[in-house]
């Protein structure tokens, strides 16, 4: 038996699993009932691609976008100063860190809290685009894409730790209270979910279709 | 029933495009990357096993301390207020925000502990060489949960928070705070450490030499 190392293994019956890595013949897995057999090293689910991959990404994504404005629009933190409550959202949180001369910390929220999520959700949308009309061209850039979103996920989470933080170590009564605010809920819901459509995308859909045209 | 996994026909496949390849020997200290798409497929370590098991213990060891004592605290009128990982979740849920709450709790506390615990259990398993049904079970989990543990960012959250609080009040870093670097580093070490794909064939070989045993024994 021989097989060719320029096209993909499922076009040639083989099968990788996605969870160990093991290579497995698709004409030696069983069916059971509308699945397939679990992985005989690592007793997983064996999938040829992730199931319903496009749709459950598409739908995570546009929960994310719908989430993302009362994230924005709503306030984060609630400070209290000598009774008097000021309300920051995300962004006039950023622009009072800018005017106490907090310029690289200022940065650092920015680019957590409001870049990073754009960028995540613009390129799943591109990813999602690439596969629905085919695209066969710039495919390193495109699996570029795909890396870049999956390692960065996770570092949005910056703020709300940062709230957590605040909110109990300043707390008393007397001079100053930090509260957070809704909006803390969307935009930890916009960090989950862009999270969850990350990892249902298959970015072996981006491939599949190469040269098929 | 095992035969039919084709590793012993030395091929891979890409995970990112599929593209099927011939399995090389990668030595340490080369990454070996798709030729197609570039993505890094394979790193080895040097003893994986060893320095997964010990890192572990270590973390595992310094999750006392960094759960117990204050990581950072102010000083109010005389008075000082101390904020530790707990302390944050209790806020956040007395506050009303218990979804924020959970995913704090969940992503600073339980995962970064079941991901400890999970490779103590399988690399001491390898390391012993003893079988054990759910090693599959357990390096699955573990795989899933890696990304949710998120220790790394609560450390830049720490910094940004103390920036913000060190311009009006003084700071007073506790024990903790020393504790809670020292498990950040010893988990980002873990990390990097742990080769899933050596670790996915020694738990192969494991549970095929037990399958083997068990049937000469009977």
């Amino acid at each position: 038996m021989s097989f060719s190392n320029k096209k993909s293994a499922l076009k040639q019956g083989l099968i990788r699993c996605h969870q160990c890595g093991c290579i497995v013949q698709l004409s030696a897995i069983a069916l059971e009932g509308k699945h397939l057999a679990p992985c005989p090293r690592c007793d997983g689910q064996l999938h040829t691609r992730l199931p319903n991959s496009f749709q459950r990404t598409a739908a995570l994504l546009c929960s994310a976008f719908v989430l993302y404005i009362p994230a924005n629009v709503f306030p984060i933190m609630i400070v209290t100063k000598f009774g008097v409550p000021e309300q920051h959202t995300i962004i006039s949180g950023i622009i009072s860190l800018i005017n106490s001369g907090m310029i690289p910390i200022a940065i650092l929220v920015f680019i957590a809290s409001i870049l990073v999520p754009l960028i995540k959700m613009l390129g799943l949308l591109i990813l999602l685009w690439a596969v629905r009309y085919r695209w066969q061209r710039n495919m390193r850039l495109l699996a570029l894409v795909y890396r870049m979103i999956a390692f960065v996920g996770r570092w949005s989470m910056l703020d709300i730790f940062m709230i957590s933080i605040l909110v109990s170590i300043v707390s008393s009564e007397a001079l100053e209270q930090v509260l957070a605010g809704s909006a803390a809920t969307a935009f930890a819901g916009v960090v989950v979910l862009t999270m969850l459509a990350t990892n249902s995308f298959d970015p072996r859909l981006l491939w599949d279709r190469l040269g098929a045209q | 029933m095992r035969d039919n996994t084709l590793n012993t026909l030395a091929y891979e496949a890409c995970p990112q495009c599929d593209l099927l390849l011939k399995s090389e020997v990668v030595a340490v200290g080369i990454k070996a990357h798709c030729p197609r798409c570039g993505c890094q497929l394979y790193r080895p370590r040097h003893y994986s096993v060893e320095r997964t098991f010990a890192l572990s213990l270590t973390g595992l060891i310094l999750f006392i301390p960094v759960n117990l004592l204050p990581l950072v605290g102010i000083l109010v009128l005389g008075n000082a207020q101390e904020a530790s990982l707990w302390s944050g979740v209790s806020t956040l849920y007395v506050e009303g925000l218990w979804g924020v709450a959970i995913l704090v709790f969940l992503a600073s506390m339980a995962f970064p502990f079941l991901k400890i615990s999970l490779s103590l259990l399988i690399s001491g398993h390898l390391y012993f060489h003893r079988p054990h049904r759910y090693l599959n079970v357990w390096m699955r989990t573990l795989q899933h949960l890696d990304e949710w543990a998120m220790l790394e960012v609560y450390t830049l959250g720490i910094i940004v928070a103390c920036v913000k609080l060190a311009s009006r009040t003084e700071l007073k870093f506790g024990l903790g705070l020393a504790a809670f670097i020292a498990l950040l580093l010893v988990i980002v070490m873990l990390t990097s450490s742990l080769d899933e794909y050596l670790f996915w064939r020694r738990i192969e070989a494991l549970n095929k030499s037990n399958s083997k045993h068990n049937h000469l024994n009977r």
